[in-house]
């Protein structure tokens, strides 16, 4: 069993951290004076677990995340849960065949050109603010921050929350938009978890005990970027 | 989105990151060019008759630094075997003066640095943490070479796209010293290693009080250098100073002059002036 993703597909509330590293004074006459440290502005997510799960029937998942520790990254998604799909859905207007069709130009800074658009007019909006873009199959969301129409020309241009972190050549590949996107996330506090016995639970016949799992914090995940 | 503004003029946010470039050297004498080996790096030393660009080197200035493409050339020059780390506290992988500068993001900590309107002779360090054993493994294994390494500072600026638009060198030196820290608390396990570092001018301040007043150690920076040459025909004179040099100067074994170091006495002959207190 995937762990991070059944904490996902679990959780009672999500917070979403994704403020950028400044520095910031506030000067003797009160002016504030603020500078900015580029980063690669990992996703941060808190998730919170009810104690709803029961130890009979979940002592999978808790191997997965005690095998995954606080080390290991895990692919997951918002996609694969219905509950949950609402979240990053997309807010543009184009197909699923128009968006697949696009594909990356360049992506220098956080100026991300995109090419083989679709024959639409050009007040049709392509992306609206804090929809997510993959590029190709690397799992690192980036989100546009303006709204972005078609235009005329043969390429847009999105400016993205963060520069391009990706290493590899990514010229011509394809976007993934909206609550397809994928996650690379990793747990970096992995809470500890304490078992509240409550309920039975039927085994060939015979009824053992059962009990609650009840984790001793949030999870908070971190987007790993050390492979980007 | 309005941004905030700096206190006066609108500027732009300065959005910076620190490159780091460490060359180790891997020997003591320069290796010939008839002896270089292919997939190695070298750093020039002595250019002579030898054409570096045909081995790969981007020019023949000394000081060069290539990967050889190619084993053994021709002429008189020689290349030390080093090997060059670059790393950067930036974001991404950025190139400046075509190299390569991997990113360690905040991993990477560099100390303040002293900059003068003068030539300075100031010491700074950098820290680089949350790695692992094999990065222990390479500062151990290499023997203590990392200290005497060249190490040079370029401080880095983005524009408005976070691009690297401009790069200053702040700071040139030597590896002095290194440090390995390695702190556990709880289930937290974290190395760190500290590399100390001395600009040029400190380096050269330490190797000329290093000389030694004789002979053979002036003449180890200049061989033609004369000015300790006589050192030895006055070794145990003793000399007083601003007195007669024919009546004063006291040599061990004539005139009974007593032990080497009795000379320095009184300066006068006249009565009542022979104590230091009443010398003028």
């Amino acid at each position: 069993m995937a762990g991070l993703q059944t904490i996902i597909n679990n959780a009672s509330s999500l917070t979403i951290d994704r403020r950028k590293v400044v520095g910031l004074q506030i000067t003797r006459n009160e002016i504030p004076r603020v500078t900015l440290t580029p980063t690669r502005q990992p996703w941060k997510m808190e998730l919170e677990m009810p104690q709803n799960l029961t130890y009979y029937n979940n002592r999978d998942l808790l191997e997965a995340l005690d095998t995954m520790d606080r080390v290991s990254p895990e692919i997951v998604t918002f996609s694969s849960n219905a509950c949950l799909s609402w979240i990053f859905r997309y807010q543009g207007s184009l197909t699923q065949g128009q968006l697949n069709a696009m594909s990356v130009q360049s992506f220098v800074g956080n100026q991300l050109v995109l090419q083989t658009l679709p024959g639409i007019p050009s007040n049709r909006v392509i992306f609206e603010p804090n929809d997510l873009i993959q590029l190709g199959n690397y799992p690192y969301p980036f989100t546009s921050t303006t709204r972005v129409t078609r235009g005329v020309g043969s390429t847009v241009t999105v400016t993205t929350n963060r520069p391009n972190i990706l290493s590899v050549n990514i010229t011509n590949i394809g976007i993934t938009v909206g609550n397809a996107c994928d996650f690379y996330m990793f747990c970096p506090n992995m809470p500890t978890y304490r078992l509240i016995p409550g309920g039975v639970v039927r085994v060939n016949g015979i009824t053992v005990n059962n009990a609650y799992i009840a984790f001793n914090d949030r999870f908070t995940l971190f987007e790993y970027v050390g492979t980007a | 989105m309005q941004n905030i503004p700096a206190v006066s003029g609108n500027k732009a946010n300065v959005n910076t990151a620190e490159y780091v470039k460490l060359v180790i050297f891997n020997e003591y004498n320069a290796t010939p060019a008839g002896n270089i080996v292919a997939n190695t790096q070298y750093e020039i030393k002595f250019a002579g008759s030898t054409n570096w660009t045909s081995v790969g080197a981007p020019s023949n200035a000394i000081g060069t630094i290539f990967t050889a493409n190619a084993n053994g050339t021709t002429g008189t020059g020689n290349a030390s075997n080093v090997t060059m780390l670059t790393f950067s506290s930036s974001y991404t992988s950025d190139t400046i003066g075509n190299i390569e500068y991997n990113p360690l993001g905040g991993l990477l900590a560099v100390g303040p640095q002293q900059r003068s309107l003068r030539v300075t002779s100031a010491d700074t360090s950098i820290q680089i943490s949350g790695i692992g054993g094999n990065n222990i493994y390479e500062i151990l294994e290499s023997q203590g070479k990392i200290r005497g390494s060249k190490i040079e500072i370029t401080r880095g600026f983005f524009n408005n796209n976070v691009v690297l638009a401009n790069a200053v060198i702040r700071f040139t030196g030597i590896v002095t010293n290194y440090s390995i820290q390695e702190d556990r608390e709880g289930v937290e396990d974290n190395f760190t290693i500290t590399l100390d570092a001395s600009s040029y001018k400190t380096i050269l301040e330490n190797r000329i009080a290093g000389r030694k007043t004789n002979k053979s150690s002036w003449q180890f920076f200049d061989t033609l250098d004369s000015a300790m040459n006589n050192l030895n025909s006055l070794a145990g004179f003793s000399f007083d100073f601003g007195g007669d040099p024919k009546s004063k100067t006291v040599v061990p074994g004539y005139n009974g002059g007593g032990v080497p170091g009795g000379g320095g006495g009184s300066r006068s002959t006249t009565p009542g002036d022979t104590t230091p207190s009443n010398r003028k």
